[in-house]
């Protein structure tokens, strides 16, 4: 697939794992950014154009949600699919996560399947 | 005389002690266990194995606030915290003293704990989750708020044992 997909998350092993499903999910790019923190996702996405974002909420520092409202008021990213993946299901995070601009919601843990069926369709739709 | 914290935690002892919620822990480790790593877990529900004796241990920690305070804890010897950061990276080798170790431990406890808390229509959206600690070794003692209950139960997978601790603090024992 072409462009760059950018991986945010605290968890060094957990972005390792969010770009190895999408690679078995048929979902790989040209190029991979990670970030590890809202701070550094913001610095990667002044200066490179992506394809996906796929983002934890529940991080130290800035939390993903204040990493969309963010990138909202910087216009960055507009039109990017941004697809939430953590371990909280609460309804108000999500309805939070979909007004602060995310098109996808995946909870962990999370297998081949659910990247297909919530991520692949947002990149061909 | 009811303890003060007892106000903070609006989560019933009974509903934690209940064996739905052992269910729900077993069903969390199993889903999580195959899941992502592709191992198959069986319950000790007897606890038949007893406490660990491995020496080089690790334990991760993920803590629970709002409707339910207290906290998940697993711990594991380091040769199966190994497998299981292995497994994770899809079967590639990972050294001891490598931070993907930790890392890993740390991303397991904090599927566990919301894995387990969002089975629980009371807990799903009203308990939030601390960002994972991860010990090495044995010598530490966790403090928590009294009086407090705890739910233990120990798994084995792959030639390895995880032992799981849930504890709900500052809750009212003395109407349950």
């Amino acid at each position: 697939m072409q462009g760059t997909v950018l991986v945010v998350d605290d968890s060094a092993m957990m972005r390792k794992v969010v770009l190895r499903v999408l690679k078995m999910a048929d979902v790989e790019f040209e190029s991979t950014l990670e970030a590890g923190d809202g701070n550094q996702a913001l610095e990667l996405l002044r200066g490179n154009q992506v394809a996906l974002i796929m983002c934890d909420i529940n991080m130290p520092g800035m939390s993903g949600l204040q990493l969309l409202q963010q990138m909202q008021q910087e216009k960055l990213a507009v039109g990017v699919p941004i697809v939430m993946v953590t371990t909280e299901n609460s309804e108000p995070q999500v309805r939070q996560a979909i007004l602060a601009g995310a098109r996808g919601y995946i909870r962990k843990p999370f297998t081949v399947d659910h990247i297909k069926n919530n991520v692949r369709p947002l990149l061909t739709g | 005389m009811l303890d003060s914290n007892a106000v903070l935690n609006s989560y019933r002892v009974q509903d934690f002690l209940s064996a739905e919620n052992l269910d729900r822990a077993d069903a969390t480790v199993v889903e999580i266990f195959k899941m992502m790593f592709g191992f198959e877990v069986e319950v000790d529900a007897d606890s038949t194995l007893g406490p660990s004796r491995e020496p080089n241990e690790r334990t991760a920690i993920v803590g629970f606030s709002g409707a339910m305070r207290g906290s998940c804890q697993i711990r594991i010897g380091l040769q199966a915290a190994q497998s299981i950061a292995s497994a994770m990276l899809g079967g590639a080798p990972v050294e001891e003293t490598s931070d993907s170790v930790n890392d890993a431990l740390g991303e397991l406890c904090n599927m566990l704990a919301g894995g387990w808390k969002n089975g629980i229509p009371g807990l799903s959206s009203e308990c939030a989750l601390s960002p994972p600690t991860v010990i090495s070794g044995r010598d530490y003692m966790v403090h928590v708020s009294k009086p407090s209950v705890k739910l233990t139960r120990i798994y084995c997978f792959s030639g390895h044992t995880l032992h799981l601790t849930l504890c709900c603090e500052g809750v009212d024992t003395s109407r349950d």
